[in-house]
């Protein structure tokens, strides 16, 4: 099969799958018992008067069917709806995804720029003392929840001063000039940063080093060097492009996880990203919100699995599309 | 060989440890984590200053500020806990932060004076009411401009109340708060710089509402005339900041949604200094927007935000570190929240036959002994000491202890006594079993639920001593935190619960916005919620219920408030009399500020930065 055809049928493909989702999500959020009016609803000073209205305009005097086929209606129209605090919801998203996407975009170039020399690395030098020590390393960089990282970084960062707690600029940003901008950006992205690939880092070096290891032991290798190849070809020709392909897989995955943020370090370290929007979204129930983020989070999903897949057929033809 | 390599990663380990342990120096392990009230001794000195004077300079009637004259320039760092603001729309703002940054921007006729409480004027240079105590006259200052340079005059006034507030324009509780038997107070323009307001009645709180804020007539006419939608959205979180056209002392520079959002001062602001020097003096005023409590603390603690209010455990922390740091610990008294426990004393059935709340326990919650001796068992400086970590005063009275209308006779209360609470049972009735359980003089156990919301952590701490409280009379408690939507569901809606613990947090200066909770037709009428079935022809309502409603009526429509402070006066015996709620306690707001700004003048109702105008950065 072609690979636009394939594209198109994929993309047919995703259009029950997204239905499906929407349902799913929207029954969750609608049958949990979360309330977005109940701290109104406590306020000696709001009158069931103006109670009344916010619900009218919230819509949530309708049965939850047509309040689902409402929110899809528009949905399909291009429009998100607002959120309970009145603002568009297409604008709060917009306010955030530059910001997460520069910290995942980062975080995943520092990582696989790292992770997968050091795989290699590690697999060529099986056993020596830079490969335990990394072994030590990256098992540590795997334990530790992400959170309690950024914890222990943000003490860090007040003991000693040398971070900003949260936030991504400076006041008095715009001022500056364009180098102080980036080193200004530069500042406050360390820690987040920093706390996102030492996690993910560690998974994916250990994971280039076991499938760099794996093809080593295997036959075409040993035929390869048996044929008097220098070593560099028979490393960098033969085994690592084999070694690479489950990573390409995992390289779909990264491209949907790159607007979901990483809610919980985001909040931690009180980075203005997606994740900590969406979290305090779905604490309050802020239901166009909360769908219109796992919208795009499914959507980038599939996206993301098309995307590995093609690559995956550009990079080792045995592959067949179907 | 092999012990040389280990004793060397024994060496490094320990050199890393060290250097670790040095970056990450904790705090002394004997830091306190409770405070003796005493240490925090209130602020004894704040001194009233004076009343403002209005000084006339080029045809611009000034008003003098009362501190001393500082210097100009320099930032002042603050910090909001949540998503930060929503709208910079004053009259659409629904939420404190919006409320609080875009009253900023825009002042109103009359604010009130952080010292007395009083209404003192801002945009007005005076305010007279007639002798009925349904006139009130409003001169302007003369000299007002917006920003961009239009003066202010009485039609915006005038467009303010009869559009805006009277159109029921975005917020609706300004409307909601003034009206009086259904109707709103007429505004007209006498001339240019006069506006009379004529209420229906005397209607004392009316005089507080004057606070709301100005709207520029000639900017927001267009806007409210395309309907309600266009006006909730205009001036929104994404407006360009020059679109803007106010009259506070600061005005919108910029905002980054989820990072900060920074104010600079209006140059052309009506307030001067002794001097005659004109105010604010601070250029910039930032507000950090940060995620939670703990996140504050960080950045006061990093130095990126100047101002700090305490809780808990906190404050003896920061007030041992006091001494070596760049820092005053400022305590303002007690603050307006109020936690209590309530007894749902709803006698009635819902729509399918079934009573809210079972027969037997009815009668124990309807029993005005019961309730007193459950006020008598609960051991509120205990309380205080454990779960506010000493950073509280136990509360007796339904108005908070910062109130001006607070009932002096109440204030200390009576202390917890467990023979006189066993006293009142006996009288009621209700006997011990031999295992020392409480039995009513049916027989039946004496035992039921107390609900409040799972994760604050105050409340579960305080149920749970309640709970041992209570077993002292031989009452069994089950305690039960639940999600506060479900609780504010039972409350509101289902009627389904017996005792719940919980805050609500009222007015310092005016009782009367208590009335959606102690009139019997309010909605957040509590203890005994009636829905709107019941409130038809409600015949249920006992000799109290109808004492307060009266109270609530006859206090809004006192002037004198010698004369309204009787009545509610009378409204705090009541509660404390029949007990429902049972008031525990309120926090202390303390605040830590650097010591680097001048005119730090904090007062109870005013707060840190009620001068701001005033406040400068020294050397």
């Amino acid at each position: 099969m072609s690979i636009p055809i394939y594209i198109l049928k994929r993309i047919l493909q995703a259009i029950p799958l997204l239905v499906i989702i929407s349902i799913i999500s929207f029954a969750a959020i609608k049958f949990s018992p979360v309330d977005p009016l109940a701290e109104l609803k406590m306020n000696p000073a709001i009158s069931p008067e103006t109670l009344q209205a916010e619900k009218e305009r919230l819509g949530l005097d309708l049965p939850i069917h047509s309040q689902y086929v409402r929110w899809a209606g528009n949905f399909i129209k291009g429009d998100l709806g607002i959120s309970t605090s009145g603002e568009k919801v297409a604008g709060r998203l917009m306010e955030r995804i530059p910001n997460t996407l520069l910290l995942t975009t980062v975080v995943i170039l520092i990582t696989w720029l790292v992770a997968i020399p050091l795989g290699i690395y590690a697999a060529l030098n099986w056993k020596s003392r830079i490969d335990r020590i990394l072994t030590i390393v990256s098992s540590m960089g795997m334990a530790v929840p992400s959170f309690f990282f950024a914890l222990l970084l943000l003490i860090f960062a007040v003991k000693t001063g040398w971070f900003p707690i949260g936030g991504l600029t400076s006041a008095g940003f715009e001022s500056f000039n364009p180098v102080r901008k980036v080193l200004d950006i530069a500042h406050h992205l360390v820690l987040p940063v920093v706390v996102l690939t030492t996690i993910s880092l560690a998974g994916l070096q250990r994971q280039m080093r076991a499938n760099l290891l794996d093809v080593l032991e295997s036959d075409y290798v040993k035929m390869a060097r048996a044929k008097g190849l220098p070593e560099n070809a028979v490393i960098y020709k033969h085994a690592v492009r084999n070694a690479v392909n489950p990573l390409v897989t995992l390289l779909g995955f990264e491209f949907a996880a790159l607007l979901n943020g990483a809610a919980l370090t985001e909040f931690v370290l009180q980075y203005p990203g997606l994740g900590r929007l969406i979290l305090e979204a779905v604490i309050k129930s802020d239901i166009n919100l909360v769908m219109a983020s796992l919208m795009i989070s499914a959507m980038m999903l599939i996206i993301g699995n098309l995307i590995a897949d093609i690559l995956l057929k550009l990079v080792d033809p045995r592959v067949s599309l179907g | 060989m092999k012990i040389k390599k280990y004793i060397k990663y024994l060496i490094w380990t320990g050199i890393i440890f060290l250097i670790l342990s040095n970056i990450l120096h904790v705090d002394k392990p004997e830091m306190p984590e409770t405070i003796k009230t005493q240490a925090l001794s209130q602020n004894a000195e704040v001194k009233y200053p004076g009343d403002f004077k209005t000084i006339e300079i080029n045809g611009r009637e000034y008003i003098q500020a009362r501190g001393e004259v500082g210097k100009y320039g320099g930032t002042l760092n603050n910090s909001t806990i949540g998503e930060g603001p929503k709208t910079f729309n004053p009259w659409n703002a629904k939420d404190a932060t919006s409320s609080q940054m875009s009253e900023l921007m825009f002042d109103g006729l009359v604010t009130t004076d952080a010292y007395t409480g009083q209404v003192i004027p801002l945009l007005a240079k005076s305010v007279e009411v007639d002798k009925t105590g349904t006139i009130y006259t409003v001169k302007l200052r003369k000299g007002l401009k917006w920003s961009d340079g239009k003066p202010i005059n009485a039609e915006d006034v005038v467009f303010t109340w009869n559009k805006i507030i009277a159109g029921g324009f975005g917020n609706t509780s300004a409307r909601d708060n003034t009206l009086i038997d259904g109707k709103m107070p007429e505004v007209k323009a006498l001339d240019k710089l006069t506006v009379q307001f004529i209420t229906p009645k005397p209607f004392a709180p009316f005089l507080r509402q004057l606070t709301q804020s100005i709207a520029p007539k000639h900017i927001l006419e267009p806007v409210a005339n395309k309907g309600k939608t266009a006006f909730d959205s205009f001036w929104g979180v994404t407006t360009e900041p020059d679109k803007f056209v106010t009259s506070g002392k600061f005005k919108l520079q910029r905002y980054i949604p989820a990072q900060r959002v920074e104010f600079i001062r209006n140059t052309d602001y009506y307030a001067i200094d002794k001097k005659g020097q004109k105010l604010p003096y601070l250029d910039k005023y930032i507000f950090y927007i940060v995620g939670d409590i703990n996140n504050q603390v960080l950045k006061f603690e990093s130095k990126q935000i100047d101002t700090l209010a305490l809780s808990g455990s906190n404050v003896a922390r920061f007030k041992e570190l006091e001494k070596h740091s760049d820092y005053k610990i400022y305590n303002l008294g007690p603050d307006t929240s109020t936690m209590f426990l309530s007894f749902n004393l709803n006698k009635r059935k819902n729509t399918d036959g079934k009573y809210y709340v079972d027969p037997a326990k009815q009668r124990w919650f309807n029993d005005k002994n019961f309730r007193k001796a459950v006020n008598l068992a609960i051991d509120r400086e205990n309380a205080v000491l454990n779960i506010l970590r000493g950073v509280g005063s136990p509360l007796y009275t339904a108005e908070s202890l910062s109130s001006v209308f607070l009932n002096e006779n109440l204030k200390n209360g009576e202390p917890g006594n467990i023979d006189k609470a066993k006293n009142l049972l006996k009288q009621s009735g209700f006997t011990w079993n031999n295992k020392g359980k409480l039995l009513d003089n049916k027989g039946n156990i004496v035992e039921f639920n107390i609900i409040t919301n799972a994760g604050n952590t105050e409340r579960e701490a305080l149920g749970v001593m309640i709970k041992e409280d209570l077993e002292k009379l031989g009452i069994k408690i089950n305690f039960k935190p639940i999600e506060f939507n479900v609780l504010v569901g039972k409350l509101s809606d289902s009627l389904e619960w017996e005792a719940v613990i919980i805050g609500l947090t009222g007015s310092p200066l005016e009782p009367h916005s208590g009335r959606n909770v102690w009139s019997s037709t309010g909605a957040l009428h509590l203890f005994n919620q009636r829905k709107k079935h019941d409130l038809q022809n409600a015949t249920d309502l006992s000799e109290w219920e109808k004492e307060l409603d009266e109270i609530f009526e006859k206090g809004a429509l006192a002037i004198e408030f010698k004369e309204r402070k009787k009545y509610y006066d009378r409204y705090q015996e009541i509660v404390w009399e029949y007990n429902p709620f049972i008031y525990i306690y309120s926090n202390l707001t303390i605040v830590a500020v650097r010591n680097n700004f001048g005119n730090i003048t904090p007062t109870t109702l005013g707060g840190v930065l009620h001068n701001l105008e005033e406040i400068y950065v020294k050397e």
